[in-house]
């Protein structure tokens, strides 16, 4: 692989992570902490629900829980038991652009968890009755997802902002999608997805990196050849607009909007876009919650929250409230983004950095916690000095945040009430 | 007897700290459930000179953060700063609980939300069918009530009865746990101004008598059926304690559990499986919970039925044990990571009057208890079961059945 790695420095209390990659390209990030007391293992892979093409609805997810189903030789659970038995932990997770897979275990257990989880995620078994069992599994997690309105609410606005884009597809799937899964497409979708050039591997805590590295060069990932075709890049064709919702067992009203943002690679960009649902909705010297929940007592919370995208970010603004106050709600939200396109002062500016910077800085308290942040980082192909955060907020100054402002007019937003049936 | 204690991270630029008292829910006084939580929301609604909006100011201007929260048994302060701004985020902590303002305006807002959030979480059918199991096990008594309190109760709490309240925070028995690097004589001056605590103890509520076995169905227009299943049992301080955590651990922790792989792996009847024993000073409640398409329900419940009472009938196979240790062992290391896990559990063993490092008491004697132990505290403790489910009408119907069935019906306690 010919990608330059950017020499990084020691950062926040961390020793500088070591960048390698194993002999077919695929990247590795290792972060060796003398004194931690814990080992952390992440897999990441481009395989997230963004990657299922018409019909696949539900794949993602759906692999992601086959690959705990055993591999040859490891059979179903053998996985969990052997990692469990040795006091560790493991998790995954589907997202649009992501899937990965999760370790925190003592370090003792760092060898065989490089033996297995490298064979389990890569080698899935997918025999026939674990894969019709599993699907009951996916199912039940759909119709718990399904009781509770929040989703649904949260599902549609997606649907509705994005529209024929992944990103408004739900990562469980479909129902009949689901039910038309066989192991066979699901082996088609895992072998076009989890490829040498899709994949990332990122280990935080006290282990021997050489060893480590001779290890992960011995199994699986590194035989792993790189993908036929480049994932897609396209962008989200953000639908603005204003539409209703009425659910059953919906007790409180909500207001959601929406608003496309630069995507997760604009760093940069981003970042004041950051600053902005900080300075709008974080704590309750932020104008929104000042506002709408503080004087006017309208609202029980408010939210503003930018969800980083690979194909183009969103900030989502949620307000819970009584059903009769909703129009009220509306018409003050639109106020404070009217009041903000006159000005925000320094002290506001000053909070909102603290803020970033300190949450920041909270976030990467655990070593779970860093080595996650190095793996996506790593897969995205955008690992920088930890603190490198905390130095683009200092790009951001008055002048330069207040000509964003008219991102925030409610004229470009996806907006969507939901009201009790 | 007041205690600051610091867990030292020399060099750490980060502090964490968790300022308790025992003043949780459990002494929301009859006719007034949710009062200690409210009081916690409104201690962050301004002290001292300090009005709210100063009070926000403030710490949202440090770009702290700051948590304060009633849970069953205690409440918390939860801070976590810059190391720089503990000299003023301490001794914000301990002005708080001396001098909270209380102004009426505050008290009726942060009521008020309160009050919508109870109104929210009834979207939440796993939150219906806990709050149901509360009643079954606790009744109005202690623990038998969420700690955001019952709406026409906390509906109609006063101010002044809140100030009244208030007045018990300053306790003689506080515990003040920092982890980081903070300067020496700013935990001395915590300290002196600490010792000087002395208010008098809230009187404790009546603890409601030990519940009958019971079934407990609550209809909700849902696909799914929430399954719950507890049992009231001991405090964090009583022997058989740890016994019961291997059995939690053994059932419901982690996918190697024992209803993880029934219920989900060999079942397939549910994606989210697991238990739950809360550590409390007493009466702990043990939660078996599931939850399942509503046309499977019948088939949950027996095999629900069926691990209950194996648990009877048998001691737990040496291997079973032994990973359920495993487990506990790993889940005591993972959970000491970060300075506010540490601060957290130590406070809370302190507030419970356990030994700093009872934790690692328990891991030695862990390796002494043997199946027949944790047998004889699961004849001790599982006995009465209380179930509670959430779900649509039709299938409550066919729950009813199968309870009277087979569950009415004891286990022969085997002694």
């Amino acid at each position: 692989m010919s990608r330059p790695l950017a020499v990084l420095r020691p950062a926040l209390g961390f020793p500088a992570p070591i960048q390698a990659s194993l002999s077919n390209g695929c990247p590795i990030t290792l972060l060796p902490l003398a004194d931690a007391s814990v080992v952390c293992m992440e897999f990441w892979c481009r395989a997230g629900s963004l990657e299922e093409l018409p019909g696949e609805s539900g794949l993602a997810h759906f692999l992601e829980h086959m690959v705990f189903k055993g591999s040859e030789g490891l059979g179903p659970g053998a996985f969990d038991l052997k990692i469990e038995s040795l006091g560790g932990y493991s998790n995954a997770a589907t997202g649009f652009d992501e899937v990965h897979y999760h370790l925190l275990l003592p370090p003792e257990g760092l060898g065989l968890a490089c033996e297995l989880l490298p064979r389990l995620v890569l080698q899935p078994s997918l025999e026939p009755a674990a894969f019709q069992l599993e699907r009951q599994v996916v199912l039940e997690e759909l119709a718990q997802s399904e009781d509770q309105p929040e989703e649904l609410a949260f599902q549609h606005l997606l649907s509705q902002a994005c529209g024929s884009h992944g990103y408004g597809r739900p990562i469980l799937g479909l129902k009949p999608d689901l039910l038309a899964h066989t192991p066979h497409s699901m082996a088609a979708f895992q072998q076009r997805n989890y490829r040498s050039d899709r994949c990332a591997v990122a280990v935080g805590g006290n282990f021997d990196p050489a060893l480590l590295l001779a290890q992960l060069e011995a199994g699986p990932i590194a035989r792993l050849g790189r993908a036929e075709r480049d994932s897609h890049r396209g962008t989200i064709n953000f639908q603005a607009g204003h539409q209703q919702l009425v659910l059953p067992r919906l007790e409180s009203a909500r207001l959601l909007m929406a608003w496309p943002c630069p995507a997760a690679g604009a760093l940069d960009a981003l970042m004041g876009h950051e600053l902005w649902a900080t300075l709008l909705a974080e704590g309750r010297r932020s104008r929104l919650v000042e506002e709408l929940r503080e004087n006017l007592q309208l609202v029980e919370t408010i939210d503003l929250d930018i969800h980083p995208l690979e194909e183009g970010s969103l900030a989502i603004l949620e307000a819970t409230t009584e059903p009769e106050n909703l129009p009220r709600v509306i018409k003050a939200v639109q106020q404070v983004l009217q009041g903000v396109q006159g000005g925000i002062s320094a002290q506001e500016l000053d909070r909102a950095k603290r803020l970033l910077g300190h949450g920041h800085s909270f976030g990467l308290e655990a070593t779970s916690q860093v080595t996650h942040q190095l793996a996506q980082a790593t897969l995205q192909g955008r690992l920088l000095d930890l603190d490198a955060p905390l130095h683009r907020l200092e790009n951001w100054d008055l002048q330069r945040l207040q000509a964003l402002a008219p991102v925030w007019d409610p004229a470009h937003a996806c907006i969507l009430e939901v009201l009790p049936a | 007897m007041n205690q600051l204690v610091c867990l030292p991270q020399p060099g750490a630029q980060i502090l964490a700290a968790r300022l308790v008292v025992p003043l949780g829910s459990h002494l929301d006084p009859p006719g007034r459930a949710g009062q200690q939580q409210l009081l916690a929301g409104v201690l962050t609604r301004g002290c001292g000179s300090l009005d709210a909006e100063a009070f926000a100011d403030l710490v949202e201007g440090l770009g702290a953060n700051l948590r304060c929260e009633a849970g069953d048994d205690l409440l918390v302060v939860a801070l976590k700063c810059a190391r720089a701004d503990a000299s003023t985020l301490l001794p914000l902590l301990l002005q708080m609980l001396e001098q909270p303002q209380c102004a009426s305006s505050q008290v009726g807002l942060e009521r008020d939300l309160n009050l919508q959030a109870l109104q929210r979480l009834q979207e939440d059918p796993f939150h219906l069918c806990h709050e149901q199991l509360r009643q079954q096990l606790f009744g109005n008594g202690p623990y038998g009530h969420d700690p955001l309190g019952l709406a026409p109760q906390l509906a109609s709490i006063k101010p002044d009865q809140l100030k009244q309240a208030a007045l018990h925070l300053p306790q003689a028995c506080a515990q003040l746990v920092v982890a980081g690097d903070p300067e020496a004589s700013l935990l001395e001056r915590c300290q002196a101004r600490f010792g000087q605590w002395s208010a008098a103890a809230m009187p404790e509520q009546s603890v409601a008598p030990n519940p009958a076995r019971s079934l407990a169905l609550l209809a909700a227009d849902t696909e799914q059926a929430v399954l719950m299943l507890g049992f009231r049992t001991v405090g964090l301080a009583h022997g058989d304690a740890l016994p019961l955590r291997l059995l939690q651990v053994h059932l419901g922790v982690g996918m190697s559990s024992r209803l993880f792989q029934v219920m989900r792996e060999e079942l397939g009847l549910a994606y989210d499986v697991g238990t739950d024993l809360p550590a409390r000073r007493r009466d702990s409640p043990f939660v078996w919970h599931l939850s399942t398409g509503a046309e499977r329900l019948p088939e949950a419940m027996d095999a629900l039925y069926g691990e209950w009472q194996a648990l009877h009938q048998a001691p737990l196979a040496e291997a079973a044990l032994a990973l359920a240790k495993a487990k506990l062992r790993g889940q005591e290391a993972l959970g000491r990571e970060t300075g506010s896990q540490r601060a957290d559990r130590l406070a809370l063993l302190l507030s419970h009057g356990l030994p700093a490092d009872h934790n690692e008491r328990a891991l030695e004697r862990l390796a002494s208890i043997g199946p027949e132990q944790v047998q004889a505290v699961a004849q001790r403790w599982l006995l009465e079961p209380s179930l509670s489910v959430c779900g649509p009408a039709s299938a409550l119907v066919k729950a009813q059945k199968r309870w009277d069935q087979c569950w009415v019906q004891a286990p022969a306690p085997v002694l």
